[in-house]
């Protein structure tokens, strides 16, 4: 039942020539980055999708993922990237400074409105004064400079030599490893070693157990054991028919 | 007029989907005074790194510290290089959900004026720009061991002595560390998809920012060379590939202060097989890098600038309608420069 849309597989490492930093998850003033590179960003970053440079209206609010990648889905894959050693991250604390000659730190904002010091001090809210809705200060724990990722590209783009990760748009160093065919394997029951997207997941696929990762978009799964057909690159075993968007609910 | 040589990679107005156009921007930045660049608070140590010393033989090998110059540290002073001319030349907008003028960091950008449409803005509900301005973290050539020196900071009393009336002791001493003056730090910054104009502003931003890092009226102080300019469809290597492969070239053993020209003629070797890398379709030569210089200085010129300003801001008022548009402000804050702040 199961055709292989890609007849080759890049492996590729990815070096971060800078700190990389995604927000994963918030506790309390500390935002943390995973020891993972999320495959829809890594496919943002090699510029396969184009993303305007101002978002607006509904964009803001909600990412574009099913529209962006399934387009692209017939063409290109990759696989959410994982760390090849044991990773390193590193903390840096942050905050927004003005470029006023006055400002204060007030509700989570940097304040620059002197006049209104008067009215916030009588226990007025002047509109300068009201909390900020996006941090200004705080931790972030982000992938330390130095870490390696390893994931698999499927299809023929051109990859370039380096791409820009995260929200600091990160420098990271791409090198291709080797490329081999892809290989199917019939049904069966089956263990995966790479790090899976769960939304990319084909729907028929029976998953028997699995390690979650839960970050946004998209939850990351590992040591997948599953039921089904799967492709073989190398030594590595995945699901088959994976690609972008496969459970059919990926938007939130 | 080298600044056409560029015309295939320059975008010839803002868009808003890229396309494949870089220029990058490699950059020499020398402290020029006591500098001081830390991640943390005050006492704490100068940012710094443990890194491979260079790409070849024994220095790929061979471990050092260098300092960090953090891309943060580079825009934010850059930036407000340019908004101080902006604000000067009224050119900064109020931002339409709360009447204030635009300002960095503080909820309230304009989205209308030239810094927010090209080192990017992000606001809570309206809507958020990408930086087309991309930085990387600078390292310094040697290691930090050779090039941060130590000061002890006494705290003396109003009468001029270490005892006040009392004859208690000052207790208020303290050793603060430095970064030396004459010391290089090579840095790479990528340009994408900007125009002819949004180029000049970038540039003069950065030739003309002086002073980085913790600031007093004494300490901080930094000039910027540009050492060279390409021009391609991919992105060229890093800062710290960059400094490495400088190392290499420089060879011997190395001490503070660096001969500047040697530096800048190892760094130009350096980056001379960079024109032959894929994707890579122009290398400004070093008249034409010249001329570039001199092109910009001219834009930024007492006689030229307000023009020129004027110019690169009115550039976006097509982009800045469809803005208001969509989101159907009322008429009040819309597209009206203010004035300057005290
Ligand atoms: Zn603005």
């Amino acid at each position: 039942m199961s055709t292989i849309p890609f007849q080759q597989a890049k492996l590729i490492e990815l070096y971060c020539l800078e700190p990389v930093f995604f927000a994963s998850r918030e506790l309390s003033d500390t935002y943390y980055t995973e020891g993972v590179i999320g495959n829809y960003a890594l496919t943002y970053a090699l510029g396969l999708v184009n993303s305007p440079y101002r978002l607006q209206g509904q964009a803001t609010g909600r990412p574009t993922y099913k529209e962006d990648l399934q387009p692209i889905a017939r063409d290109f894959y990759i696989l959410p990237a994982s760390p090849l050693d044991k990773i390193a991250f590193r903390f840096e604390r942050f905050n927004a400074l003005s470029d006023a000659y006055w400002y204060s730190m007030t509700n989570n904002r940097v304040a620059t409105a002197r006049e209104d010091l008067p009215l916030q001090r009588q226990g007025k809210k002047p509109n300068s004064f009201r909390p900020s809705n996006f941090p200004q200060t705080g931790k972030l724990r982000m992938i330390e400079r130095g870490n390696r990722f390893q994931t698999l590209v499927f299809g023929n783009s051109q990859l370039p030599d380096y791409i820009r990760l995260g929200k600091f748009m990160s420098k990271v160093k791409v090198n291709i490893l080797n490329e081999s065919s892809v290989n199917l394997l019939p049904e069966g029951e089956y263990q995966s070693q790479h790090y899976l997207n769960a939304t990319d997941l084909p729907q028929q696929l029976e998953t028997l157990a699995f390690d979650l990762i839960s970050i946004p978009p998209a939850p990351i799964i590992k040591n997948l054991r599953f039921r089904g057909c799967a492709w073989q690159i190398d030594e590595t075993i995945i699901p088959a028919d994976l690609h972008f968007c496969g459970r059919g609910s990926s938007n939130e | 007029m080298s600044i056409q040589k560029l015309s295939s990679v320059l975008a010839t107005t803002y868009e808003n989907f890229p396309k494949g156009r870089f220029i990058t921007l490699v950059v020499l930045r020398t402290t020029h005074s006591e500098t001081i660049f830390r991640t943390e608070g005050s006492g704490e140590p100068m940012c710094s790194e443990f890194v491979q010393a260079g790409l070849e033989g024994e220095n790929q090998k061979t471990i050092i510290q260098r300092l960090v110059m953090t891309k943060r540290k580079q825009i934010a002073p850059e930036r407000r290089y340019g908004r101080e001319h902006l604000r000067a030349h009224e050119l900064l907008y109020t931002n339409s959900k709360d009447g204030s003028l635009c300002s960095l960091n503080t909820n309230s950008p304009c989205e209308m004026c030239v810094d927010c449409f090209l080192y990017g803005f992000a606001a809570g509900g309206g809507g958020a720009q990408k930086s087309r301005i991309w930085t990387e973290d600078a390292f310094s050539i040697l290691p930090a061991s050779d090039v941060v020196g130590d000061r002890t900071i006494n705290a003396i009393y109003e009468n001029g002595t270490m005892r006040d009336e009392k004859s208690n002791a000052s207790t208020a001493l303290n050793t603060s560390e430095y970064i030396k003056p004459g010391v290089h730090f090579l840095d790479v910054v990528t340009l994408k998809d900007v125009t002819a104009d949004e180029l000049r502003y970038v540039v003069g931003n950065i030739l003309f920012t002086s002073r980085y890092g913790a600031v007093s009226s004494r300490v901080g102080r930094m000039e910027n060379q540009i050492l060279g300019v390409f021009g391609s469809i991919t992105e060229l290597p890093s800062s710290l590939e960059l400094v490495q492969a400088t190392y290499d070239v420089l060879g011997k053993p190395l001490e503070h202060p660096l001969n500047s020209n040697q530096l800048i003629t190892a760094s130009q070797q350096a980056i001379a097989n960079w024109r032959n890398r894929r994707g890579v379709s122009v290398h400004l030569s070093e008249a034409e890098l010249v001329n570039l210089i001199a092109d910009v200085e001219t834009h930024w010129s007492e006689a030229e600038r307000d023009s020129f300003l004027k110019r690169l801001s009115q550039s976006y008022e097509s982009f800045r309608q469809v803005a208001a548009e969509k989101k159907k402000t009322k008429s009040k804050g819309k597209n009206t420069p203010v004035e300057v702040e005290s």
